[in-house]
């Protein structure tokens, strides 16, 4: 396989998918062909049983449960609570809402796997007030946005399940992996707002709550916290692998939602559309990505392209700076889905050749998809914020207040980058 | 096409919700009384293949599968049509394409009287014909979009197709989960 | 004439110092150690996309020529490989070998007929013992224990000695050995120590239970390309594989024990410090007899389903062996 022809069905790959076609088709198109060419009709049969067997694996297991577990826990109404007990105690703070949305973004994120139903939730509770308290609207559109994107960095993430099952590396280390960038994100984004934010204060107007009252909102605080437990803590001792994790989530989360009055059959029946269409989606790429697959290995394209790649004989750090431009640029155009699954079967083997642990190198192209999220002209949180503003506004307003959120988020990666143990750590020491 | 979205995506449901009981019984009792009932995982894997073509269905029904709107967007509204067309014809391919590799591994398992290589040993053809009858469901729900699509091509009914074969793309997405944030205010927020 | 290329399925990349020093050098050296003019790409299973449950299919529609067949995880399609290595049919090497050059005609005629393939020969990956955290002292201990298992004919016997069998993958097992998912595991000596399975248990139980067999198998189109004269040196080279397999195999399993349990010397892994428990004369008989009292029955009622001679060929050639 010269590669030529790989860069040639790589943009064709690409073309077609510019053109709207489905990427899953684009993806499956190149690989038939591919096969056709190089192993004839037997390597194409043989796609059949990757649909069997990968469907048929106990790791995908895990993915529809996760999104299950948040469709549960947005559409029983518990995010929403949550976000209302978060905004009583934090608009003391310079920059006041505004951490607000980090906050209950990353809280939420932590129940949640998808980054649009994060922003969009949290954009539509939070911006009502924030533009009746007159906040300025950069900084609060673009936290919204940027708070969305943990979503998929602090576990459970689909994403990093989806970049699991293509990697071939433990989720269960994976979702630890992503718990210290996580917190220390939001703590960096809270870090920004605070500094740009010092010494100004919004909203005279806001009511006084007891300290009493307080406390009773926080109530909505606890099923959150008791999920990610529950998930994380089950992963961390030991004690469960991640889909029993999520099965145990799940059950927690219908008793949660019992518990507020809320379980009745229309929710259920929304809590199975709304899951059934998403894993419909990713589950599709995933398969399709696994059936291209099978031609990438046996043409050895990754071969190719991870000794094209040795040749120049780079160092670990520039060939992370050309994967930070390459996503960056991806990421404008493509969503992360589509960004995960086109490029981890290559990525992965090239960066392990460089000596890079796959489990830090998943959280590394967690947060290049993450800065794709809030990347213009496709970026997905943008136009969720910029969709749920009340009073509408110009779409360049959400860009330039995410701006400020790309560079740290880039920053992040170069302290990652110095630091993999930010990362490592953690699932290093996982018990048992 | 709504009343097949509810059928699918309350099998698909009552999949995933027996199954997190099952799992999470097994994983407590496992850990309380050291018992375990073994075949869980063999079984959670059969229901995912089964359910993973019903969620295919639910979602080409609701044109989610994913598709980049980024250049399309801005062509004209003929040059859009035509590719939605092609989309969906293409989509059809794949569905046909996944049935007829379904097709061969099912065949096989029959003529080799296959069973799973675990304890149960059970007769891969009780697992693979429902993923099979799913998949098969997707593959002619496909079909039946490819045509309505090419009589629309053949009507020249642009706007149609733009409406009915177009990427369900953001704003569409945004509009259901803003209704669903309002459906919630009602009952929730309110504290 | 000889085909020009041939693609060749491997085991997978992780199993160890079989496929590392034996099985690639000699397909990445094929014309040489052949003396047949056919370039070779080997890739091991792990590496190639499809799944290793598939190998027959794979061997059989000609994607891969030759594949080395993992003969457990590709019983399934063909139960008829399960009768080279039933619980307690093979307690040593040397019974080993006489029995899988017995069985070997039977299985080659079942894979010319149903998957147009020839098998080339059989080797062992080696004796299956048994890994605990918990103390045992025999097999009676492993009353009430979850043991992990990884094929129908395991989990059956574990069954009737009361444990619970649970099927784990290879490389899920440690991990679930830690976490309390398994007490036990059966595996062979080297892919524990590989594997890191002492540093999750303290004892280990040297009863062979299997042999963890494998096989070359070559797709019949593939072969009647060669000459007559090609095919023989084919032959010889194949066989002269997979007796330094046999051969190195026993090597391999002998450092293995001793690396485990902190012998000396321990060349091939790492040095551990597992308590090995003396094997009972009580339990080599419970094994010896559990090929009539639990395997083949068992093997029995999976085989003659889709091959009504299976167990009768078997009975004809192992069972010969074995006396029965
Ligand atoms: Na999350
Ligand atoms: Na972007």
């Amino acid at each position: 396989m010269t590669l030529a022809y790989v860069f040639l069905a790589f943009l064709v790959m690409l073309g077609m998918m510019l053109a709207g076609m489905p990427i899953a088709v684009a993806m499956v198109a190149i690989g038939v062909v591919g096969g056709l060419v190089t192993f004839g009709m037997p390597l194409v049969e043989s796609m059949g049983s990757v649909i069997w067997a990968s469907l048929n694996q106990s790791l995908l297991t895990a993915i529809p449960l996760f999104i299950l577990l948040g469709e549960l826990l947005l559409r029983g109404g518990i995010a929403d609570r949550m976000f209302y007990a978060l905004s009583i105690w934090m608009n003391r703070l310079p920059g006041g809402l505004l951490h607000t949305n980090i906050a209950s973004s990353s809280l939420f994120a932590a129940t949640s796997g998808s980054s649009v139903a994060t922003a969009a939730t949290i954009g539509t509770l939070a911006l009502p007030t924030l533009e009746k308290r007159g906040y300025p609207m950069g900084p609060a559109l673009g936290s919204l946005a940027a708070g969305g994107t943990l979503g998929i960095l602090i576990p459970p993430s689909v994403n990093l399940l989806v970049f699991g099952s293509l990697a071939n590396v433990s989720v269960g280390q994976l979702f630890l992996a992503g718990v210290i960038p996580g917190i220390a994100l939001t703590m960096l984004f809270s870090l920004y707002l605070l500094i740009s934010q010092w010494g100004k204060h919004y909203g005279g107007e806001e009511e006084r709550i007891s300290f009493a009252d307080k406390l009773r909102a926080s109530k909505s605080l606890v099923p959150p916290l008791v999920i990610f437990f529950i998930v994380m803590g089950s992963i961390y001792a030991g004690l469960a692998t991640p889909t029993e994790s999520a099965a145990l989530g799940v059950v927690t989360a219908i008793f949660f939602v019992w518990y507020g009055g809320r379980l009745n059959l229309e929710l259920l029946e929304a809590v199975c559309i709304n899951s059934a269409r998403t894993t419909g989606m990713v589950l599709l790429v995933i398969i399709c990505a696994l059936m291209l697959n099978v031609t990438v290995s046996l043409t050895g394209v990754a071969q190719t392209l991870t000794q094209w790649v040795v040749a120049f004989d780079l160092s670990v750090l520039a060939l992370l700076l050309i994967l930070i431009v390459f996503y960056i640029l991806l990421g404008m155009f493509m969503d992360v889905m589509s960004m995960l699954v086109l490029t981890v079967p290559v990525a992965v083997p090239i960066v392990m050749a460089a000596g890079i642990d796959p489990i830090w190198f998943g959280i590394f192209i967690i947060l290049m998809c993450e800065i794709g999220l809030i990347t213009p002209p496709v970026g997905m949180n943008l136009y969720v914020v910029h969709g749920v503003r009340p009073s509408g506004g110009d779409f360049r307003e959400v860009m330039w207040g995410a701006f400020p959120f790309v560079i740290i988020l880039l920053l992040f990666t170069f302290l990652l980058i110095a630091f993999p143990d930010i990362a490592l750590w953690l699932p290093r020491n996982m018990m048992g | 096409m709504n009343g097949l979205i509810r059928i699918f995506s309350i099998i698909f449901g009552v999949i995933f919700f027996s199954l997190s009981f099952v799992v999470s019984l097994e994983t407590l009792i496992r850990k309380l009384f050291n018992i375990s009932l073994g075949g869980i995982d063999e079984l959670s894997g059969y229901a995912v293949a089964v359910a993973a073509g019903l969620a295919f269905s639910v979602t080409l029904i609701q044109r989610a599968h994913i598709r980049i709107d980024i250049v399309t967007a801005r062509l004209s509204k003929q040059k859009q049509a035509f590719l939605n067309w092609l989309a969906s014809v293409s989509m059809a391919v794949l569905g046909v394409f996944c049935i007829w590799l379904a097709y061969g591994v099912l065949g096989d398992t029959v003529a080799y009287g296959s069973r799973a290589p675990t304890v149960w040993a059970t007769p891969l053809v009780y697992p693979q014909a429902p993923w099979f009858l799913a998949l098969l469901i997707f593959c002619l729900l496909s079909v039946y979009f490819a045509v309505q699509a090419t009589r629309l091509l053949l009507r020249r009914d642009t706007e149609a197709l733009n409406r009915d074969f177009g990427p369900r793309g953001a704003k569409e997405e945004l509009r259901e989960e803003l209704e669903d944030i309002r459906h919630r205010d009602e009952e929730v927020v309110t504290p | 004439a000889a085909p020009a290329s041939v693609r060749v399925l491997g085991q997978p990349v992780g199993s160890g110092a079989i496929q590392n020093d034996l099985e690639q050098p000699f397909f990445e050296n094929f014309a040489e150690r052949t003396g047949v003019n056919t370039q070779v790409r080997y890739s091991p299973v792990d590496t190639s996309g499809v799944s290793d449950a598939e190998g027959l299919r794979v061997l059989r529609n000609n994607l891969f020529g030759i594949v080395s067949l993992r003969l457990s995880q590709i019983s399934g399609d063909e139960p008829t490989l399960l009768g080279f290595d039933l619980v307690g049919q093979n307690p040593t090497y040397e019974v080993a070998r006489q029995n899988v050059d017995a069985y070997l005609p039977v299985a080659d005629a079942r894979l010319q007929e149903r998957f147009n393939s020839k098998l080339l020969g059989v080797w062992p990956a080696g004796p299956q013992v048994i890994f605990c955290e918990p103390e045992i002292n025999g097999l009676d201990d492993l009353r009430g224990k979850r043991v992990r298992v990884y094929d129908n004919i395991l989990g059956n016997f574990m069954s009737g000695l009361g444990a619970a069998p649970v099927p784990l993958s290879f490389p899920e097992t440690q991990q679930g050995i830690a976490r309390g998912l398994v007490d036990c595991g059966v595996t062979g000596p080297s892919s524990a120590n590989a594997a890191g399975w002492p540093e999750v248990t303290s004892y280990v139980y040297p009863l062979p239970v299997q042999m963890a067999m494998n096989g070359y198998a070559i797709n019949l189109n593939v072969w009647n390309q060669y000459t007559e004269e090609e095919q023989a040196q084919l032959e010889a080279a194949f066989n002269e594989l997979v007796d330094e397999i046999w051969a190195y195999s026993e090597e391999l399993f002998e450092d293995a024990s001793r690396c485990n349990t902190g012998g000396e010397p321990c060349v091939n892994g790492r040095a551990y410090s597992l308590t090995s428990m003396e094997v009972t004369e009580k339990d080599l008989q419970t094994v010896n007899e559990a090929v009539e009292a639990t395997s083949l029955p068992n093997f029995i009622e999976l085989c003659d389903r889709t091959n009504p001679s299976c167990s009768e060929d078997w009975k004809a050639t192992v069972g010969a062996n074995l006396g029965l």
